[in-house]
């Protein structure tokens, strides 16, 4: 589809499915990491006051004004932002959606650098969930990543999160070439020392235009082995669960209520605005992503132009198809009849077509009225979903 | 049309040393195309041909050419320039009276140029020698034109000087041409008496024939018969090649033309037959070719059980314009249903795949390809086996036949015992060296087809740093101890993936095989063990150890449309394997065998 066929900016029509969640992306960092192909640019702060302009012009692209039950600003580092930028920001989405009450307000933010005063800046605006880039509490792996805190940071950086936000995730990092299994364990156990009741886990990844991905082609570095990446993320598993923050989706483990509800939005296929360059966002049945060069989309944006680098409008099987694989991510799974009243087809149905093999293999297994990843499915996860699509 | 006005020849070469650019200048420079139609290369009209830079199919063309007055009609015969296609040389070398002989200014005498000088003196053929890319930098002209004499035995005092692509001294090609070669010998008022020497399919026309008249000529409504087929017909149209099909009235002596008859099978015109007339035909027929020998074989199946039916219509297409290739309906446990398809070599295996894929769009596995053998076995009766499935227990074989090859290498003098070692290491019988000049050397080897038709060719040019070329030509079979290796797939023998081997060589095949397919075969959830075996003894074995996890621990933010298409594209991976139990092989792993001999 070409992006000038839809208005991805036309309003949501009024129906169950309309938006509720808005995601809003600060492309800035201080440095960028050698493993990130996030939308983002590295020191070029003198852009944060074009981008926040570019930003209202596209927030007030869209007419009308909404309430949502979840914000998520993400990154990049939106709390590499000062104060009054990040006042700034606020202001331009507040103008147009209105948090309800109860409702869920994420911001991520890295150690490094993260003042008091940012902190306090956020929670006036009504943040109250915050979401730490910790990655690792291992020096070597905390270097190879090339992040710029130290573990010690990052634990003063928890320790008074804790007493700000009512919400406090981390996000921890494995498969890191050098590291071993019990850094990893090291940094699980670091962890569960504080008072937090999420964590994101990540297996490091290469991805193309990256620093590590060039590394690797020159065979400068080396992948972690798959049998060290399984039992680290089953170590992952088995030691939060311990700690009471068992696993709840893919990459994610909380306390029972404390589930981030914004990122459940995606897994449950359902619709949400997004905003800035490289956001993503799902709305009237289409989705479309804006374009990730920060630059191009500040221009563009300045200008009044939309820029969008793609959409897609989803079918209805297309749709359909996707709401199993996104559903497979949550431990919960798909309930089968929340499923059928959605889609008016049946899971199991689906399955049986498409998967058949893995529920004989015990990768996928039908229980509790939930079509769901078994816990050996979990690690072959993808191979999985891709027979969905 | 006077004979007397008519030449008919073709221009041999080497590969590359400028065949097609002269043709095209012909063309040009006679105005038999205009500037403005003029594609480079007008005569390899097939997709693949000009892709590759390679004539496969023998094609015609007829130029007007005003010389001294007169218009002569020159009908040259464009011929292959690769060892695959000798077959389709020879055939095209019989309509002619003559041959232009191009030898590239600085590369000189190559292993194609002998092959086919030879091909056109056996022809009868006058030969003028034609030194073209005198416009390089640098050339040899003088050690070229001593080549000539000493390896050919033709004379190089009157070769002519030409750059085809600088359109340099053009004229004096046609002047030789005119001045030089024989016009043809037909005796008009014999019974008509024509050679087929090529056909191709066209789907709006059928077959159209491709014929040179010797004696007697031919007009529309002429009811025709095909001596060697016994089929009759009538001429529904004839006309000549300028350069598409232009009707006429008539082809008399000497003239070189198409004919269109009501035949719509290509199998049923056979190249080397005889047209006559079907009331007052001619006596004999004039001397046919053998057909061409397909040496390499290879199964073809589709990759999923739905294509077998399209694959067989698209392979009977392709056979309708290449009567060289062949295929039979074969089964494989492991794959199926498909053909097993034979060819010239494996350049003209890798066309017809190609073509298959790229024009229309099939997903194929293909196996490993192999050379023909042939088995005596204890009753005395002999097998041809085009497929090592069908290689008999051993108990049941009293001789393993394989095909011996005649290879004329050309070399750099420094390379000559590099050559040697390779040949020696690859069962050759050393036969002779000839000395070029200083500077080159001719060597002959005669060697197992087995050994030379994968990689001798990309070894050849790696160790000379691209100098040396080599031509063979099949010249029997000879008993050798010959064995059947299998592959063993988690304890299931995969047919597909059975080669025949010498027997001093099996154990660093069934190695390099083994591991080869280690790393073509991906993980899977549980342990693969591949095995090579002759008979049941195992000899080399090799273990893919259990995947343990696939799962990308990340959520991309909202973005749902790229962690949707990562997936797409894990699927569609999968989607060029097949199945086998349990196990997924993907689709190159069936070349594995060929790709072991590389890594060796
Ligand atoms: N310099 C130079 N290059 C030539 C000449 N004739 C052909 N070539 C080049 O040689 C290559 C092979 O020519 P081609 O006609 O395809 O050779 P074929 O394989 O014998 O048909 C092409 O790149 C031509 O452009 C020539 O007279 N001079
Ligand atoms: S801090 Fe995070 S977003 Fe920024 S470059 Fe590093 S990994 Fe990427
Ligand atoms: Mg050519």
């Amino acid at each position: 589809m070409k992006p000038s066929d839809v208005d991805v900016y036309a309003p949501p029509e009024n129906s169950h499915v309309s938006p509720r969640a808005l995601y809003v992306h600060v492309p800035f960092c201080r440095h960028r990491c050698g493993y990130c192909d996030f939308t983002l640019v590295a020191d070029k702060d003198d852009l944060v006051p074009a981008y926040l302009k570019a930003l209202e012009n596209e927030v007030n692209r869209l007419d009308g004004e909404y309430e949502v039950d979840t914000i998520f600003i993400g990154g990049g580092t939106p709390t590499h932002l000062s104060t009054k930028q990040m006042e700034r920001l606020a202001e331009i989405l507040l103008s147009r959606f209105q948090l309800t009450a109860g409702g869920e307000f994420s911001v991520e933010a890295n150690p490094d650098g993260l003042s008091d005063d940012i902190m306090k800046t956020l929670s006036g605006i009504g943040v109250n969930r915050i979401s730490l880039g910790v990655q690792s509490f291992d020096p070597e792996v905390l270097k190879t990543l090339e992040r710029q805190h130290t573990p010690v940071e990052a634990q003063a950086v928890i320790e008074r999160s804790v007493d700000i936000f009512a919400q406090v995730s981390l996000d921890l990092i494995f498969g890191v070439p050098g590291q071993t299994f019990d850094s990893w364990i090291a940094t699980l156990e670091a962890a569960r020392q504080f008072p937090v009741r999420h964590i994101s886990t990540y297996g490091l990844t290469f991805e193309k235009g990256t620093d590590f991905y060039r590394r690797l082609q020159q065979g400068r570095i080396q992948v972690a082995p798959d049998d060290l990446e399984r039992d680290m993320y089953a170590a992952a598993m088995s030691q939060l669960a311990r700690a009471g923050v068992p696993q709840y989706e893919i990459s994610n483990f909380a306390a029972v209520g404390a589930e981030c509800r914004h990122n459940t939005v995606y897994w449950q296929a359902n619709e949400y605005f997004a905003f800035g360059p490289g956001a993503a966002r799902y709305v009237n049945g289409v989705r479309s992503t804006n374009a990730r060069n920060v630059s191009r989309w500040i221009h563009c944006w300045l200008n009044g132009k939309s820029a969008l680098q793609e959409v897609e409008q989803l079918s209805d099987e297309e749709k359909r198809r996707e709401a199993v694989f996104l559903g497979l991510r949550l431990v919960e799974g798909i309930d089968v009849s929340v499923f059928r009243d959605r889609f008016s087809s049946d899971v199991v149905e689906i399955a049986n077509a498409s998967a058949q093999q893995h529920l004989q293999t015990g990768l996928l297994e039908i229980a509790d009225n939930h079509l769901r990843l078994t816990l050996d499915g979990r690690f072959l996860a993808d191979t999985v979903m891709a027979d969905f699509l | 049309m006077d004979a007397r006005l008519i030449r008919n020849f073709s221009i041999i070469a080497h590969i590359d040393h400028g065949k097609s650019t002269l043709a095209d200048q012909l063309l040009l420079k006679s105005g038999t195309i205009t500037e403005r139609e003029f594609r480079s290369q007008i005569l390899d009209d097939l997709d693949i041909e000009r892709d590759r830079g390679i004539t496969v199919k023998a094609r015609s063309v007829t130029i007007d050419y005003v010389y001294q007055g007169e218009t002569y009609e020159l009908n040259l015969i464009d011929t292959p320039g690769h060892v695959d296609f000798h077959y389709e040389v020879s055939r095209s070398l019989a309509a002619c009276e003559g041959a232009l002989l191009l030898i590239d200014a600085f590369q000189g005498v190559q292993a194609q140029t002998v092959a086919n000088a030879y091909a056109a003196i056996e022809a009868d053929l006058e030969i003028v020698p034609v030194v073209n890319k005198i416009d390089l930098a640098v050339t040899r002209i003088d050690e070229v034109l001593d080549e000539v004499e000493t390896v050919l035995g033709l004379d190089g005092t009157d070769a002519l000087r030409v750059s085809a692509k600088a359109g340099m001294n053009i004229e004096s090609v046609f002047e030789a041409i005119i001045e030089r070669l024989p016009p043809p010998a037909g005796v008009a008022k014999n019974p008509f008496k024509a050679l087929v020497f090529d056909s191709k399919y066209d789907k709006y026309r059928g077959v159209v024939t491709y014929v040179r008249v010797v004696d007697g000529s031919v007009c529309k409504g002429d009811n025709i018969r095909f001596m060697r087929e016994g089929v009759s017909s009538e001429v529904i149209e004839l006309g000549q090649f300028r350069p598409g099909l232009v009707p006429c009235d008539e082809l008399r002596p000497g003239q070189v033309g198409y004919i269109l008859t009501g035949v719509k099978e290509l199998n049923r015109i056979t190249i080397g037959d005889t047209v006559t007339m079907a009331r007052a035909p001619a006596a004999e027929p004039l001397p046919g070719y053998q057909k061409p020998k397909q040496m390499v074989f290879c199964g073809m199946y589709p990759l999923d059980a739905t294509g077998f039916e399209s694959l067989r219509d698209e392979l009977q297409k392709l056979s309708l314009n290449d009567s060289s290739f062949s295929f039979q309906p074969e089964t494989s446990d492991a794959l199926g249903f498909g053909f097993r398809c034979g060819f010239l070599g494996m350049l003209h295996m890798e066309i017809v795949q190609q073509r298959l894929e790229r024009e229309q769009d099939m997903d194929l596995i293909q196996t490993a390809p192999n050379v023909t053998y042939e088995i005596v076995n204890r009753r005395g009766d002999v097998m041809v086996i085009d497929n090592p499935q069908d290689v008999p227990d051993a108990g049941e074989i009293q001789e393993f036949k394989e095909p011996i090859a005649r290879v004329t290498f050309i070399v750099p003098a420094d390379n000559v015992g590099t050559i040697m070692q390779l040949s020696q290491d690859r069962r050759g019988i050393y036969k002779n060296t000839e000395f070029l000049g200083p500077q080159r050397a001719q060597v002959i080897y005669e060697l197992p087809l087995s050994e030379i038709v994968y990689d001798m060719y990309d070894k050849l040019k790696s160790v000379t740093r691209g100098y040396g070329t080599m031509d063979y030509e099949i010249i029997g079979f000879e008993a050798a101890d010959l064995v059947k290796m299998d592959v063993l797939v988690k304890g299931e023998r995969v047919d597909a993936l059975s080669t025949i081997v010498h027997r001093t060589t099996s154990d660093r095949r069934g190695r390099a095989l083994v591991k080869r397919l280690k790393t073509e075969i991906n993980k899977h959830q549980f342990e693969i063990a591949i095995q090579a075996a002759i008979g049941a003894k195992i000899i080399a074995r090799e273990t893919i150890s259990a995947f343990r996890k696939n799962v990308t621990a990340k959520c991309y933010g909202g973005d749902i449309s790229r962690k949707r298409k990562l997936l797409e594209k894990q699927k569609a991976g999968k989607k060029r394997m097949k199945q086998f139990g349990a196990v997924e092989i993907p689709q190159k792993a069936f070349l594995s065998v060929l790709e072991a001999n590389r890594d060796e």
